[in-house]
């Protein structure tokens, strides 16, 4: 059972660490406490929803259509909307995007109604049987296209001058403006970025989570958890954060009941809060 | 001197207005019905789902010319807030729809947890209050005098399935219970505890899940190690469709699994597809029903057609139990020929109200005690009645994969 458990545990983290990845990157360098986040996972899961209800597109497939789709309104949105209060207090950026999520989430209770749906794949993808443990394939397909999304973004970040630019205006705003980088420019990019790994992760969660516009709460108190965990803005940290916290939550439930999981991660990162305020990866400055 | 001369002249006039309305049955009267609804936060489905209830009621009520009192006829107006499914939020919009709004009545806040928090207010003021969706005894247990619940106890939920899952199988003996850690699905947990040990089985398993609970797969991966025999998960919609998904994803069977209230929803079955099969649940009403009425709607299949007609949809039992309490205020305060609330109150508490929904009178503490929820099993993606014996569609069946 303890094995199955660790199973349960690494295929949630993976899930996790998706739905944490954008969130992160914003909070990272825009130094924006994203609210929309939660929404912005629903609206995904939604275009690969009914890409699959329509067209038969599998959700994983769907995920880079998800992601495209996002990119452009969000980039707007940054650009026109949220750039103008960045230099703000948090709690301006924070009302906004807080007023944001509530636009975006009630037009698709409008438009979706709250009922829940899920994209039930036919056929099913089945379950590995591992040495006696269970695999569900399309867990572990959602988890490995989590995985991928991460490392693309770290890839971007690291290898690409729109990624460098994004580390350098991370890293300092004012010298990153100094060397020529259009910040505002940057600012939309990794917003929009960001809205892009939000929506791709909503399109592999499709399969796995319930789908509904008030879902949105949960997936944003999740980000919120594992990028505090893992270390602010902090690519490693989301999936050392995702992972660490499915696994907690997994042997939390085991040990301690179903209703404790969530009780024992958040004392684990009050512990971390105190120990070690940078999160697991999170460095001042950049990495 | 020419002022105080107008003055008079509009005072007589607004009392002639007055005396012609009060003898004229063709002027209306307003009553005013408050309900705090969580249209908006985790509990908007439902809500959402409740006000449609409503609404539809409303719509038939107005088309059949209102509700017919001593002599004259009177409008409803629905007066609603949005209380962000926040309970306390609740009983604040109760008391500023009595204190402000000057509501005649009221319709409770969903679930049993809102309705009871609400209750108090409903009863410090004297309001009549019908709870469309609580269903927990522990609300009725307070001695309140105005409040009257459609459902009936969950206890009317665990029994019969009990009784058919031990006569199907004397084989079935070892029972895993999971359970939403709130009011509503706590308590049928632990009627379904009650009603399992009632007849001699083991309970091997029964844990909480908290409330927004992304992952079950410990707590099924810990019933699976159980080996039970039948399976019972309580909570709402997004919780069993979860539930049953990680129980094919870790392969988790068992002869009998029990999910409340999630499969009496057609969207369930869709989420769920083909693991939606031979699941067992019961529910207060299914649009497979027909009762026949002498409500607004005439009969079951009525008020389903023309819901159908209005949503684009079948009613769930969410829906339908909005429309519900609207009809017994309305029989209520037809019988008493007034909306004096002493004499609504009696009329409510002498029952017999034939509705689309079914008989309904209350029992002494409020709750509904007049008809029997039926049982419900999952069959090739349809919803088959599986007790009582007088309106059974299907057989019941064992095995769920």
């Amino acid at each position: 059972m303890l094995a199955q458990i660790f199973v349960n545990g690494l295929l949630l983290g993976a899930l996790y660490s998706a739905i944490a990845l954008g969130f992160s990157l914003v909070w990272g360098v825009l130094n924006i406490i994203n609210i929309l986040h939660g929404s912005l996972i629903v609206l995904g899961a939604y275009l690969a929803f009914f890409l699959n209800a329509w067209f038969g597109i599998s959700p994983f497939a769907a995920a880079p259509v998800a992601a495209m789709v996002l990119f452009i309104p969000a980039f707007l949105l940054q650009l026109g909307v949220i750039n103008r209060v960045l230099a703000k207090p948090v709690l301006i950026t924070l009302t906004l995007t807080f007023g944001l999520n509530l636009m975006l989430n009630n037009a698709m209770l409008t438009v979706f109604r709250a009922d829940y749906r899920k994209v039930v794949l036919d056929p099913p993808l089945g379950v590995l049987d591992i040495a006696g443990l269970a695999v569900p394939v399309d867990r572990l397909a959602a988890g490995a296209g989590a995985i991928c999304l991460v490392a693309l973004v770290w890839l971007l970040t690291r290898t690409t001058q729109i990624g460098r630019a994004i580390v350098a205006v991370r890293m300092d705003r004012d010298a990153a403006a100094l060397m020529g980088i259009p910040v505002a420019t940057v600012y939309a990019l990794t917003f929009a970025l960001a809205a892009a790994v939000a929506g791709a992760a909503g399109a592999l969660l499709s399969a796995i989570f319930p789908i509904s516009p008030v879902a949105s709460a949960g997936y944003l108190g999740k980000a919120f958890v594992i990028c505090v965990l893992g270390g602010l803005g902090s690519i490693p940290g989301v999936v050392a954060g995702g992972f660490g916290l499915g696994i907690i939550e997994s042997y939390g439930a085991l040990w301690l009941g179903p209703e404790h999981a969530g009780t024992v991660a958040f004392v684990l990162l009050l512990l971390l809060l105190l120990f070690r305020p940078n999160g697991l990866f999170g460095r001042k400055g950049f990495e | 001197m020419r002022s105080k001369g107008l003055g008079v002249v509009a005072f007589v006039v607004a009392a002639a207005v007055s005396v012609i309305a009060a003898f004229d049955p063709g002027l209306a009267q307003t009553i005013k019905v408050g309900a705090p609804l969580p249209l908006t936060g985790p509990l908007s489905p439902e809500g959402t789902k409740l006000r449609q209830g409503y609404e539809l009621w409303l719509e038939e009520l107005n088309k059949a010319g209102g509700i017919q009192t001593a002599g004259s006829r009177a409008n409803v107006e629905l007066v609603f807030y949005d209380y962000q499914s926040n309970t306390p939020r609740a009983v604040q919009l109760a008391e500023k729809l009595i204190v402000d709004d000057k509501v005649d009545f009221l319709f409770s806040p969903f679930g049993s947890g809102a309705a009871k928090a609400a209750s108090v207010v409903a009863e410090k003021y004297g309001v009549p209050m019908l709870a469309s969706t609580a269903s927990s005894a522990e609300v009725f247990d307070q001695g309140y005098k105005n409040l009257f619940g459609l459902y009936t106890d969950n206890s009317t939920l665990s029994e019969p399935i009990a009784d058919l899952v031990t006569k199907k199988s004397p084989d079935i003996r070892r029972v895993a219970i999971l359970a939403r850690n709130d009011l509503y699905p706590m308590s049928l947990a632990n009627e379904f505890e009650k009603s399992a040990k009632a007849r001699g089985l083991q309970v091997v398993f029964f844990e909480k899940y908290a409330i927004g609970t992304m992952d079950h797969s410990a707590a099924l991966t810990q019933i699976q190690g159980g080996r039970p025999d039948w399976i019972v998960v309580t909570g709402y919609i997004n919780d069993l469709i979860l539930a049953r998904k990680q129980m094919g994803d870790l392969r988790l069977t068992a002869p009998v699994v029990t999910m409340i209230n999630g499969p009496a929803y057609n969207e369930w079955i869709e989420a769920t597809g083909a693991l939606s099969e031979n699941i067992t649940t019961a529910s207060w009403f299914h649009p497979v029903l027909n009762y026949q009425s002498k409500d607004l709607f005439g009969s079951t299949q009525n008020f389903v057609r023309l819901f159908k007609d209005k949503y684009g949809s079948e009613p769930d039992f969410t829906q339908a139990s909005g429309a519900a309490v609207g009809v017994i205020l309305q029989q209520a305060i037809e019988r008493a020929g007034s909306t004096d609330r002493d004499a609504v109150r009696a009329e409510l508490g002498k029952g017999n109200f034939e509705t689309f929904f079914g008989l309904i009178s209350f029992g002494p503490t409020g709750m509904a005690n007049s008809y029997v929820p039926p049982v419900y099993q999952i069959q090739d993606r349809q919803v088959k009645v599986i007790y009582p014996e007088a309106v059974k569609t299907g057989e019941f069946r064992l095995g769920v994969r």
